[in-house]
């Protein structure tokens, strides 16, 4: 029982990291490297937030919303100009993630940082004790997963979206303003980004780099799920599950190759990944 | 173009008082201190960087060693062997220091040695470690295991009736070697470890890890993680997993456990040093400490005080040799003593220093509480080939 909670809880908080990534690379096909760095920000917004002596559960719009602010001017300054230059983009935000990366430790220092969880203890599920606050992720997944779709599938925004995911210079010649639409996902996306680093918070230890360490299985998982959603939680499912199986039956060592193996293989048999292309 | 103007004359005289000046001025001696300023030390390295301060300014405001000034060249060896050898280029081979005097972790140290021996340096390694690291050039004064872990055991042992360890670390020199010697040690005391399991360096998810622990009930937890980041983690799922068997944690320091606030609260620990060790020379170090820093200063600690002591052994023995010269410094750091914060340390064990070690417990409030102090614990033949 406790194995199944592990691997929800694991596919869990895989979704909630990645999401905002899948989201910049669907619409705007450039890898967002400043990914860890937006998790690094999520985590040090909870840290102001305890500083300020604030509702820890403040934690989670705060850091949705301070991300996002980051992308709009990361997307108006960054990646506009190099529209034309996915690459160049991609080496770019890796750059804004050093940067960031160095802002921290100049304005908060090294150190770890302590932070207060929204609530913490063990809940009883199925006769076993678990923790609460993992347990807590999988409806936060889900509840993520549904308000994306949802967008994306219910709303005008949504269509508009969907329209330059498929092809960018037909979209614009119908009308639609593929520029606005990348400003508005960037943010979005990053500001889910950063909300994932709050959430992640009370599993992990806040300090600079925090983020790193997810970055990598955070742009396997990309690569290899499709354009959408529905695929992203799919993907997470089962890399997530394979990983949690092989850290518990082999060794956790050969567990956080997983992903990337996985991801290999993946793409070497299907190079569509699990998306519908 | 006029030649000699008085402005030329006036440039060539003072460069020629410079120089002058420079041959009777003395060379300052230069120590050399690689520390993880970014990495996995990186939360502990301001603390052992102010250390180093305090002695160095202590020691030049007293006239310095042999009449020289003393002065610390601070690298980053972002507490990894990549880092460090670059770090240990730049000092040796570079700037040519006189020694180098470093807390890293067991993966830079052991990257290191080689380039400390081509370089024929003084090194003194001021971090606690898995033991049996010998170099001709080196001498360590923080614990080894054979210091550390029999408190722990003995206490879980007799206190918490504790028959069944589980052992948990990072799979590097330091994990593997603390925990082959606390499994070796539980096992020669009746003892027995119903599991060990580790992650990489830099791993932070410990959820298998926390699941097998509950499945297999231990009745005592020993961990021997990195510092920082991985400590933190792991005590942070530990707590949160609702796991109440006593933890016993052999790599954490008082900083970090400050940090961790109510999730540290409850863990074991054995520390040579630990901030209300209640003697003359650590009340004169602490109030050295604070009133140089003052506000910006990090909390003395295990990982950072051994490093002014080592400054200290290093002043007296250049003394007592009355040279730099290596091949003078090095028989002489065997024999030199220096009482400092920690009590008495005098590296004359095969390279190690007897350490007096204290047994603590986290408190709600961040601070350790000492329950037990076991004076002179001798660090064991540490290395058998060496003189």
């Amino acid at each position: 029982m406790i194995l199944f909670l592990d691997i929800f809880t694991t596919v869990a908080t895989l979704f909630v990291v990645t999401a905002g990534l899948m989201m910049i690379f669907g619409v705007m096909k450039i890898v967002n490297f400043a990914h860890g760095a937006l998790l690094t920000i999520g985590g040090y917004t909870s840290y102001v937030v305890t500083q300020l002596k604030l509702d820890p559960w403040v934690s989670w719009p705060l850091a949705l919303l301070s991300g996002a602010a980051i992308g709009m001017l990361v997307e108006l300054s960054i990646v506009r100009p190099l529209y034309k230059r996915p690459l160049d983009a991609i080496l770019a935000t890796w750059g804004l993630s050093i940067v960031i990366g160095q802002l921290i430790v100049m304005t908060f220092g090294r150190e770890v940082q302590f932070v207060d969880a929204p609530f913490s203890g063990t809940w009883p599920i199925f006769g076993v004790e678990y923790s609460a606050y993992r347990l807590m992720l999988l409806p936060a997944a889900l509840a993520i997963c549904l308000a994306l779709t949802g967008l994306l599938n219910g709303t005008r925004f949504g269509v508009k979206t969907r329209a330059v995911i498929m092809n960018e210079d037909l979209a614009r010649g119908i009308g639609i303003n593929s520029g606005r639409i990348r400003f508005i996902t960037f943010s979005l996306g990053t500001g889910l980004g950063s909300m994932a680093g709050a959430l992640i918070t009370p599993l992990s230890s806040v300090d600079p780099n925090m983020g790193l360490n997810w970055l990598v299985s955070a742009f396997m998982l990309v690569m290899v799920s499709g354009h959408s959603m529905a695929s992203l939680l799919l993907t997470c499912l089962v890399f997530g599950t394979v990983q949690v199986l092989i850290s518990t039956f082999l060794s956790p060592v050969l567990g956080g190759l997983a992903i990337a193996v996985l991801a290999a293989l993946t793409l070497r048999i299907r190079p569509k990944g699990f998306g519908n292309g | 173009m006029k030649k000699f103007n008085p402005f030329t004359k006036k440039l060539a005289l003072t460069a020629a008082c410079g120089l002058a000046l420079q041959v009777y001025a003395a060379e300052p001696i230069k120590i050399g201190v690689a520390v993880g300023l970014s990495g996995a030390n990186s939360t502990v390295a301001p603390a052992v960087v102010q250390s180093s301060q305090l002695a160095v300014d202590e020691i030049n405001a007293a006239g310095g060693i042999l009449g020289r000034k003393v002065q610390l060249d601070i690298v980053d060896d972002a507490s990894g062997a990549v880092g460090a050898q670059k770090a240990f280029d730049t000092l040796v081979f570079q700037k040519k220091v006189d020694a180098v005097i470093s807390m890293e972790t067991s993966a830079a140290r052991n990257a290191a040695l080689p380039i400390i021996s081509r370089g024929k340096v003084p090194y003194i390694y001021t971090s606690f470690y898995e033991g049996r690291s010998c170099n001709q050039y080196m001498y360590v004064n923080a614990w080894v295991p054979e210091q550390q872990v029999a408190p722990v055991v003995d206490y879980f042992s007799k206190a918490k009736n504790a028959k069944n360890f589980f052992l948990v670390g990072n799979d590097y020199a330091f994990g593997r070697g603390m925990l082959d010697f606390t499994k070796k040690y539980i096992e020669s005391k009746g003892g027995k470890v119903v599991g060990e399991e580790y992650l990489p360096i830099d791993g932070s998810d410990w959820t298998s890890i926390v699941s097998k622990i509950r499945s297999v009930k231990p009745d005592a937890l020993i961990s021997a993680t990195a510092g920082g980041a991985p400590n933190v983690s792991l005590a942070k799922q530990l707590k949160g997993s609702g796991l109440g068997i006593p933890y016993g944690n052999l790599a954490i320091d008082e900083g970090t456990a400050k940090t961790m606030g109510d999730v540290a609260t409850g863990m074991y620990l054995s520390a040579s040093y630990l901030g209300n060790i209640d003697t003359v020379e650590n009340n004169k170090f602490k109030a050295a400490m604070a009133a140089k820093f003052g506000g910006e200063l990090k909390t003395p600690n295990e990982l950072s005080v051994p490093q002014y002591e080592a400054v200290y052994l290093y002043k007296a023995a250049v003394e007592k040799a009355g040279t730099t010269d290596s091949a003078k410094v090095i028989p002489a750091l065997g024999v030199v003593s220096f009482n400092g914060p920690r009590g008495v340390v005098q590296m004359n064990k095969s390279r190690h220093t007897p350490l007096s070690m204290r047994l603590g417990e986290v408190q709600a409030d961040g601070t350790i509480k000492i329950l037990e102090t076991f004076t002179k614990v001798d660090p064991g033949n540490q290395c058998p080939n060496l003189k």
